[in-house]
């Protein structure tokens, strides 16, 4: 109840911002009823509908082994959820135990602090792209490479937020209490780095999306047998002047998923904490 | 619209009923209720209360700073020298404001800019009123900042606002204040965040050039003790109204309302001792909270019938005392 | 006042800050020492209360989060029943936290607004061991609440639901579930207004009073630092200049220092000395030479602008650290 009343709260007067909430729940609810909602099966090939236009049994139209695009971009909301929750985990966790753990211990922290410059000071699709060449094509990977790639940047926002709250004056009072480090960092600091942490997961859920397609894109990302938006971009980029709407769909699929992620990161960073205003910057 | 009074030719400022409501999502909430409130050329009036009754909204209201903020004045009028300020155009506001009247804050490192010099921060406050060539305006500069006793002022003038200890920084900011020479000077909380030594020499520089150049001044603290020090004149306010205004002297002698003489009791002083403090029961009620009758009843020893439904009216206990209650204390044996 | 051994002797203590002053060119700036407590001692015996009063950065605050091990001393000692709790590791020192305990300035700040009151109160009881059953922690959790004013029924809400006030005494009743011997009171009521701070002071008075606590009662206000305390020690630029039993202290006090702060008080009755203008406070990243107050005493000779007076026994409980303060109570007498 009280979830609601704050999702309430942070969207009042932000059409935008609840469009794109709108937009979201939409590709999650295709995510789950994908095989209840898709018209054929993602992976069966048709070779009599190759390259077939946008028509009334192919919504958005067939690819070049007649495989029905709207049931693989149904199925691909699946992957881009799966890449995008798996990364924000993988960022929140790595990144955010680093960060943490580096302004409270200070010494330690000031390694830790300097791997992560020394990574962040590469692009991040360059970061993305040499891990991936390391390793073998999957989900599972590409999961991991992006959420480190982003647990850099969430290290270093972590970083300054834990500094801060580490010279609250209730974190005195705890010590005073007797409380040990572990009470302070996860029992102290942690809970109020939640809303902080949420305004940066979906950042990097957003961002997510574009590295997963940029990945497949560039044929090291998911499987190419994996139904993901990226994947059917980067197929179907050779028949670009015979069937455009093979990358107008996923294209538009992922442009619109990545933009409305932003548009409620944004709304949810104008509602916290006015501390921590400033330290989140997007990704 | 004129003035209806205008016996005394001194009267500098005269609030009559002035009422400001705050703008929140739960509708306007009043902050300040039919204030009436005068001070004469040469006089000091106090304004004291805990925090949140309204002092430093009351300011920002006669100096027009309302802007910007969910506060609107509601209903009343703040006469300057015969002229309603509230009906004047922002144009004819601004020539008032700086060069008539001027203010100081609470927080002196704030008010300064950091990154310029403070002669620079004076000549730019001296020249925006008054246009005068960088030389003229700096030799102004050095004269203010002599008066406000800052020691050693031609090799201080280029200093940075870091370079100066607090009490140098209000002292800078009470210079800054007077450079259009005004006739009301309104300082809210000028010395909350010094020292004792240094809020000493603050509030005694204050007094002398009150002295000396014959200016108005509203000293606004929530310190009984500072009012009572330097003040002419004390009002003392209660979630928004005032209950009780009076002589320094008279107010202290002959207290009417239950408040001051709560407020009064609550402060343990450094010249005796007490066992007990006899504190003012319960808690100072929040803006949301709608409180009917006195606003004072839920903490009032004397409350009785009447006081939780009507709204005690200012009544004259002398001709210059006026309290605001239904039960006022006797005067002391 | 006990005969007995002391709960708490303090000797020579010393807290240094260390930081890079800023740099000037490329390279960084050269390692600067802030001398934030200087050689300090005092004793605190059982059940007394010991106020600690001086100017803003004198050092105060410091000298209570050494204490509490908040702040790693740099020299001194701090013997606690007789041992020394300063050079203990942050695991020895953890089952003496229990004993000693502080309550902090800001009332705001100082509950972590993502706990409610009960698990704020109940972590102290959990880490000490003192209740075992979630029942036990209850229950203490609804007597202490009782104890410090507030309705048990307010366990399951959150600081943000609170007054200032109210914020404070659950600051206090966090110190008092774990029945400490010691409590250290860092300006416990500086920023409450002056009708709550009059309550929050008796609770205070009382609890203290009730379970012979000690207390390092910490404040920039001598009123309320009178009402409080047994015995008072002065601290200037991170030394005491003068401890006494507070009744000689605020009659006839034995150090110039002191006798500035007493004048500098703004007194709600009129009747006392005016304040001599003795310039700004010094700052303790450079203080002066000798005497650390002489650029600003009116009786400063040669002798203390090259020599550092060391605290004098005066008799009856006093010391005073001023080459002159022979002359001063000669004259006072
Ligand atoms: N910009 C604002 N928006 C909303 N409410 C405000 C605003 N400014 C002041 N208030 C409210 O109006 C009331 C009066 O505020 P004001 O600043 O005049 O108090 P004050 O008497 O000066 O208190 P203090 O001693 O704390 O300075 C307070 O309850 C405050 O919360
Ligand atoms: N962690 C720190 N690092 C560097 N300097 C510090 C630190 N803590 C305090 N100081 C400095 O030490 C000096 C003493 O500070 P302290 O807080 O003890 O003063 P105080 O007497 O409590 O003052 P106040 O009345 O303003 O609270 C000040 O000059 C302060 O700037
Ligand atoms: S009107 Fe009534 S409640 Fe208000 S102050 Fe007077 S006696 Fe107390
Ligand atoms: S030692 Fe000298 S300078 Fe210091 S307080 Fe005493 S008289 Fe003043
Ligand atoms: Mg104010
Ligand atoms: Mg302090």
């Amino acid at each position: 109840m009280t979830a609601i009343l704050t999702m309430g709260r942070i969207f009042r007067g932000r059409w935008l911002a609840t469009a794109g909430l709108c937009w979201l729940i939409l590709v999650a609810l295709a995510a789950i009823f994908a095989p209840l909602v898709a018209p054929y099966d993602p992976l069966e090939f048709d070779p009599l509908v190759r390259l077939s236009p946008p028509s009334q049994e192919h919504l958005f139209g067939t690819d070049h082994f007649g495989r029905d695009s709207f049931s693989r971009s149904l199925y691909g909301a699946r992957m881009a959820i799966v890449i995008g929750f798996g990364s924000v985990v993988v960022a929140l966790v790595a990144g955010g135990l680093a960060g943490m753990i580096s302004a409270y211990f200070t010494r330690l922290g000031h390694v830790i602090m300097r791997i992560v410059d020394v990574l962040m000071a590469f692009p991040a699709l360059l970061l993305a792209l040499v891990l991936m060449t390391l390793l073998e094509r999957s989900v599972v990977n590409t999961v991991i490479v992006i959420g480190i790639v982003y647990a850099t940047t969430t290290a270093r926002i972590l970083f300054g937020m834990t500094l801060k709250l580490k010279g609250e004056v209730f974190v005195d009072a705890a010590t005073c209490s007797g409380a040990g480090h572990a009470s302070i960092l996860f029992r102290h600091i942690l809970p109020n780095l939640v809303s902080p942490l949420l305004v940066q997961a979906s950042f990097i859920f957003a961002f997510a999306q574009l590295q997963a397609a940029a990945l497949d894109f560039l044929g090291l990302g998911l499987p190419p047998e994996v139904p993901s938006w990226g994947n059917m971009l980067s197929e179907s980029r050779i028949y670009v002047t015979r069937a455009s709407w093979l990358l107008l769909f996923p294209g538009a699929l992922i442009i619109l998923s990545v933009f409305s992620m932003n548009l409620v990161g944004d709304a949810l960073r104008d509602s916290i904490d006015p501390r921590f205003r400033n330290d989140i910057k997007g990704v | 619209m004129t003035r209806p009074n205008t016996d005394a030719s001194d009267l500098l400022l005269d609030m009559r009923g002035l009422t400001l409501g705050v703008a929140t999502p739960d509708g306007i909430l009043p902050v300040v209720q039919d204030l009436s409130l005068s001070l004469s050329t040469g006089e000091t009036l106090g304004i004291v209360g805990e925090s949140g009754c309204g002092k430093s909204l009351t300011s920002l209201a006669i100096m027009g700073l309302l802007e910007g903020t969910p506060v609107r004045v509601l209903a009343g009028e703040i006469f300057f020298r015969g002229r309603d300020l509230l009906r004047l155009s922002p144009r004819e506001r601004r020539a008032i404001m700086g060069n008539e009247m001027s203010m100081i804050f609470q927080e002196p490192m704030t008010s300064l800019n950091p990154v310029y010099r403070i002669g620079d921060q004076i000549i730019e406050a001296i020249r925006e009123h008054r246009p005068m060539s960088r030389r003229a305006a700096r030799d102004r500069a050095l004269e203010l900042l002599t008066m406000v006793r800052i020691p050693d002022p031609a090799g201080r003038i280029d200093s940075f606002p870091h370079q100066l200890s607090g009490g140098q920084r209000q002292r800078v900011m009470i210079a800054m204040a007077l450079a259009g020479s005004p006739r009301l000077l309104i300082a809210d909380e000028p010395t909350t965040a010094l020292d004792v030594t240094v809020q000493a020499q603050i509030l005694k520089l204050i007094v002398e050039l009150q002295k000396d150049t014959g200016m108005g001044v509203m000293l606004i603290s929530h310190d009984l003790g500072v009012i009572a020090e330097t003040c002419d004149r004390i009002a003392v306010m209660y979630r928004g109204r005032v209950v009780e205004t009076a002589g320094a002297r008279e107010l202290f002698q002959d207290m009417r309302h239950p408040y001051t003489r709560g407020l009064l009791d609550s402060i343990p002083e450094a010249d005796e001792d007490v066992d007990r403090l006899s504190a003012i029961p319960g808690r100072v009620p929040t803006l949301d909270e709608t409180i009917t009758g006195c606003a004072f009843h839920p903490r009032c020893a004397r409350a009785g019938a009447g006081c939780d439904s009507d709204q005690p009216a200012l009544t004259a206990f002398a001709p210059t005392h006026f309290a605001r209650c239904h039960y006022p204390l006797e005067p002391d044996a | 006042m006990t005969d007995a051994a002391p709960l708490l002797q303090v000797r020579d203590l010393k807290t240094h800050f260390t930081f890079r002053a800023p740099s000037t060119g490329v390279l960084p700036g050269p390692k600067r020492v802030l001398k934030a407590v200087d050689g300090v001692s005092f004793d605190l015996a059982e059940g007394e209360v010991l106020g600690i009063v001086g100017e803003s950065g004198c050092g105060k605050s410091t000298v209570g989060r050494t204490l509490t091990k908040l702040e790693p001393a740099t020299s001194g000692e701090a013997l606690f029943r007789g041992r020394d709790i300063l050079g203990l590791s942050a695991g020895a020192f953890r089952p003496l936290r229990r004993e000693i305990q502080m309550i902090f300035q800001d009332p705001f700040a100082s509950l972590n607004p993502r706990l409610t009151i009960e698990q704020t109160l109940a972590e102290p009881v959990r880490i000490h061991g003192l209740a075992r059953t979630r029942e036990e922690v209850r229950a203490r959790i609804s007597d202490t609440l009782v104890k410090v004013g507030l309705d048990p029924k307010v366990m399951t809400r959150y600081p943000h639901e609170f007054s200032g006030g109210q914020r404070q005494r659950i600051g206090i009743a966090r110190v008092m579930i774990v029945e400490p011997r010691l409590v250290i009171a860092d300006e416990a009521v500086s920023a409450l207004d002056v009708s709550i701070q009059a309550q929050v002071l008796n609770l205070i008075k009382d609890l203290q009073r009730d379970s012979g606590i000690s207390m390092l009662f910490i404040s920039h206000d001598l009123g309320v630092v009178r009402h409080i305390s047994d015995r008072v020690a002065v601290m200037y630029l991170g030394r005491i200049v003068e401890t006494a039993p507070k009744a000689a202290i605020f009659e006839k006090p034995a150090h110039p220092y002191t006798r500035l702060l007493l004048a500098s008080i703004p007194r709600i009755r009129p009747g006392r000395q005016p304040v001599v203008d003795l310039g700004e406070p010094a700052s303790a990243a450079s203080p002066p030479s000798g005497c650390a107050f002489h650029p600003r005493c009116p009786l400063a000779t040669d002798i203390c602008r090259s020599t550092r007076p060391d605290p004098v026994d005066l008799g009856n409980g006093r010391s005073s650290a001023c080459h002159h303060a022979g002359q001063l109570l000669g004259e006072a007498a």
